[in-house]
């Protein structure tokens, strides 16, 4: 029944989706690439897939450039399935464009706080965080203008209100201010997915929720793992913490007690998976680094390993708008690899070229 | 070796031979230490160094440059707009020292860091902070080679300065150099030559004067010896009458003694063509 | 020599014109510095390719020339290329200005002001 229900509205988006999915590359095509001796070379194998969009490159691109295009195409494509969503659907759509709006907003704070000129800066947002009244915030010249225009005039006014100040902006550093706002989104996101009359009871809700709870203990073990040694005192760092997700409350409770890796350690060890990744790191061992452990993985390689999985795990299920965000995370890791791999290749750098995420 | 050098006016004697000879090996060996002296200043040495370094800063900025791929990789997307606006200040700065070498004052810098200063401690605090926190050491280090670099340059800039102004010195001690190479040692060879020549022709006349004098000594030898012969053998004859040995053996121990100087002459000879080999 | 010496006492900091992955991992390392006051100066320089050649020089000159608490000058090689003249000419110790390679450019010793000069000296 809720098949039939979905397809009405929806059906398109996701066999659209679907679609797309198949043109992400395999890893016979990474093998490809690595056999590659020259940016062009990558070009040409991207060719299939990208077509287009890398025409209007020069020869031997620099990486950004390369990485810029496909970013274009991601983006394009997106806006396609914007434009079809309706409703719950195009409601979600919108969920996922926040998390690049936060990332804009930060960065016209930053501006704005050094009196740069954040016209300039427009054409560094995030294409996916754009929203129509980006451009008015540069007219702010000061802290107090802009954060009254982002409550009027974005949608991300509810993180700002009751959590964040104008003098906040001012005096937090702004990576405490775009993490306030990230927990504030995931949180919001999470009720969203969990609440909503369309979305709730729906294979949405069970597949998202998963995929937030993820992200939130992540973001919780990242940030409690990067500040250590800097200013963040541990009650600020508690008040970065997404509440909800699998290490919430218990484990967040202790992350934010956490002064070193091995209390971290046992703070996760209450979620088996991650009490693997950390195993896999020798974190627990107390020696290694943060970096990497034996094979080269970083935590961060094994974060981002887990979310590939869980996201073409995502493609098993029907009915729900889901799978466009694992797409979009499928195509932003698949944009990362092609750069890193790129990079490699410019950089002469080839013993590293294998240190990228394939999961089909 | 040129003649047009010529020689010195010297008397060819043996002792200005010894005298000429020390002369050479004096001018030898001031001319090698000048010639090193001026390889030292022109500093190949230098030269080489900063080159060495240049490379190794190609390397070195080459990786630095790859641990910022990784950081992008992890963050997945771009920190530098948001890095030139964090810099507020500067934990990596310099010290310029003064050294002294080889009596010039030459800079150098050296490095150290502000520890109480961290302007990017946030940076990647959601994702990606570990990256970022391996890149700063990274750069960290390839910003020390860039400061030695950087030292060993000045050095040269100032040296530069230096070698321009005793150019003049250098100017001399190179005439000084090619007059040894081309006037002094060419001009002393000469007159060993000429010594050695004149020597040469003393020791000639003196042996032909030898070789006269021991010709003559050989035919009284003869003469003498055809006499006692005739004597012994007439002796002999009066003496195989009475048949009496023992004289016979001491005139067989007399006959070599008399040969000696016949084989005296050769030997001149041959110490003379030794002589001639050598000079 | 007693006044250069004074001179470069106070010189601590380096400067950076260069491209922006360049500028990001030099300041990474800690190079950067703003100065207080209303007039804030950075240390540091992006160059991409809208940046007027004019800025360049200019940033250079206030670098080499105006600032006199800067060591070092560490420059792009292929941004040096853009103001050679300038780089060619400048012939003081302090501060000192090195090219440094880009990630897009590598370096190339057969354009470098100071090997330059190493050969002329030298007559290679």
């Amino acid at each position: 029944m809720e098949g039939l229900f979905f397809n009405v509205k929806s059906g398109y988006i996701e066999g659209i989706v679907r679609g797309y999915r198949n043109s992400l590359l395999t890893s016979q095509h990474y093998s490809n690439l690595t056999q590659c001796e020259t940016i062009d070379d990558v070009k040409l194998q991207l060719a299939p897939a990208y077509g287009d969009f890398l025409a209007a490159l020069p020869p031997n691109p620099s990486t950004s450039a390369l990485a810029g295009k496909m970013t274009d195409k991601l983006v394009a494509e997106f806006r396609y399935l914007m434009a079809q969503a309706t409703g719950s659907t195009a409601k979600f759509l919108q969920y996922l464009t926040y998390g690049y709006m936060i990332d804009n907003i930060a960065l016209l704070i930053t501006g704005t706080l050094h009196e740069r000129d954040t016209r300039e800066l427009l054409e560094r947002c995030h294409p996916l965080g754009w929203f129509e009244t980006l451009p008015v915030l540069c007219v702010a010249t000061n802290i107090e203008e802009l954060y009254n225009s982002v409550l009027i005039e974005t949608p991300l006014a509810g993180y700002f209100k009751g959590s964040l100040s104008h003098q906040d902006l001012d005096e937090l550093n702004i990576e405490i201010v775009r993490n306030t706002l990230y927990k504030n989104y995931l949180e919001d996101f999470h009720n969203f997915v969990n609440t909503h009359p369309d979305l709730k009871g729906t294979p949405t809700q069970e597949v998202m929720s998963d995929i937030l709870q993820f992200e939130a203990d992540r973001r919780a073990i990242n940030i409690t793992l990067n500040s250590f040694g800097t200013e963040l005192s541990k009650q600020e760092r508690r008040k970065l913490y997404p509440e909800f997700g699998k290490l919430y409350p218990e484990g967040s409770l202790m992350l934010s007690r956490a002064d070193d890796i091995e209390s971290v350690a046992l703070a996760v060890s209450i979620s088996a998976d991650y009490k693997a990744f950390f195993d896999a790191v020798g974190l627990t061992q107390g020696g290694g680094g943060i970096g990497g452990g034996s094979d080269g993985k970083s935590l961060e390689d094994l974060f981002y390993q887990k979310e590939m999985e869980t996201s073409k795990l995502v493609f098993t299920r029907q009915f729900t708008p889901a799978v466009v965000y694992a797409w979009m995370r499928l195509k932003e890791q698949e944009i990362r690899n092609v750069t890193w791999i790129a990079e490699c290749i410019a950089q002469n750098q080839k013993e590293r070229i294998g240190n990228f995420i394939s999961v089909f | 070796m040129s003649g047009a050098v010529g020689r010195e006016a010297v008397f060819p004697t043996r002792q200005s031979l010894g005298l000429m000879k020390g002369k050479l090996k004096g001018a030898e060996i001031g001319h090698s230490l000048l010639k090193r002296k001026s390889e030292a200043l022109t500093k190949p040495e230098i030269t080489r160094r900063i080159d060495e370094a240049k490379q190794k800063m190609g390397r070195v900025m080459q990786i630095a440059a790859f641990s910022l791929a990784e950081v992008s990789y992890a963050v997945g997307g771009d920190i530098g707009y948001q890095i030139q606006e964090s810099a507020k200040q500067a934990r990596f700065r310099v010290r310029a020292k003064q050294e002294n070498v080889s009596g010039v004052l030459l800079p150098h810098f050296e490095s150290y860091t502000e520890d109480g200063i961290n302007d990017f401690g946030l940076t990647g605090l959601g994702k990606g902070g570990m990256q970022v926190q391996r890149c700063r050491e990274t750069y960290a280090r390839a910003v020390e080679t860039l400061v030695e670099l950087a030292s060993l340059q000045t050095a040269f800039v100032i040296l530069d300065e230096v070698i321009k102004v005793v150019n003049r010195r250098v100017c001399m001690e190179y005439l000084l150099i090619s007059s040894s190479e081309h006037v002094i040692i060419p001009r002393t060879e000469n007159t060993i030559k000429y010594i050695n020549s004149e020597l040469d022709e003393l020791d000639r006349e003196e042996f032909y004067r030898l070789k006269k004098v021991s010709n003559k000594k050989q035919r009284d030898v003869a003469a003498a010896d055809a006499e006692i012969l005739a004597a012994r053998q007439k002796e002999a004859a009066e003496k195989e009458a009475a048949a009496a040995k023992g004289e016979p053996v001491e005139e067989e121990k007399e006959a070599p003694e008399e040969e000696a100087p016949e084989e005296e002459a050769p030997d001149v000879l041959g110490e003379q063509e030794d002589a001639d080999v050598i000079f | 020599m007693s006044a250069a010496a004074v001179a470069y006492k106070d010189r601590q900091f380096l400067a950076v014109i260069g491209d922006e992955d360049s500028v990001t991992g030099l300041l990474l390392a800690g190079v950067g510095h703003v100065s207080d006051g209303a007039d804030a100066q950075r240390n540091f320089l992006v160059v991409d390719s809208k940046t007027e050649t004019s800025a360049i020089e200019k940033a250079f000159v206030n670098f080499t020339q105006e600032r006199k608490d800067i060591a070092i000058v560490l420059i792009n090689q292929h941004v040096a290329e853009r103001i050679r003249h300038s780089v060619d000419s400048y012939s003081d110790a302090f501060p000192a200005i090195l090219e440094i390679p880009s990630k897009d450019h590598p370096y190339d010793p057969e354009k470098d002001s100071v090997l330059k000069r190493v050969r002329r000296l030298f007559g290679e």
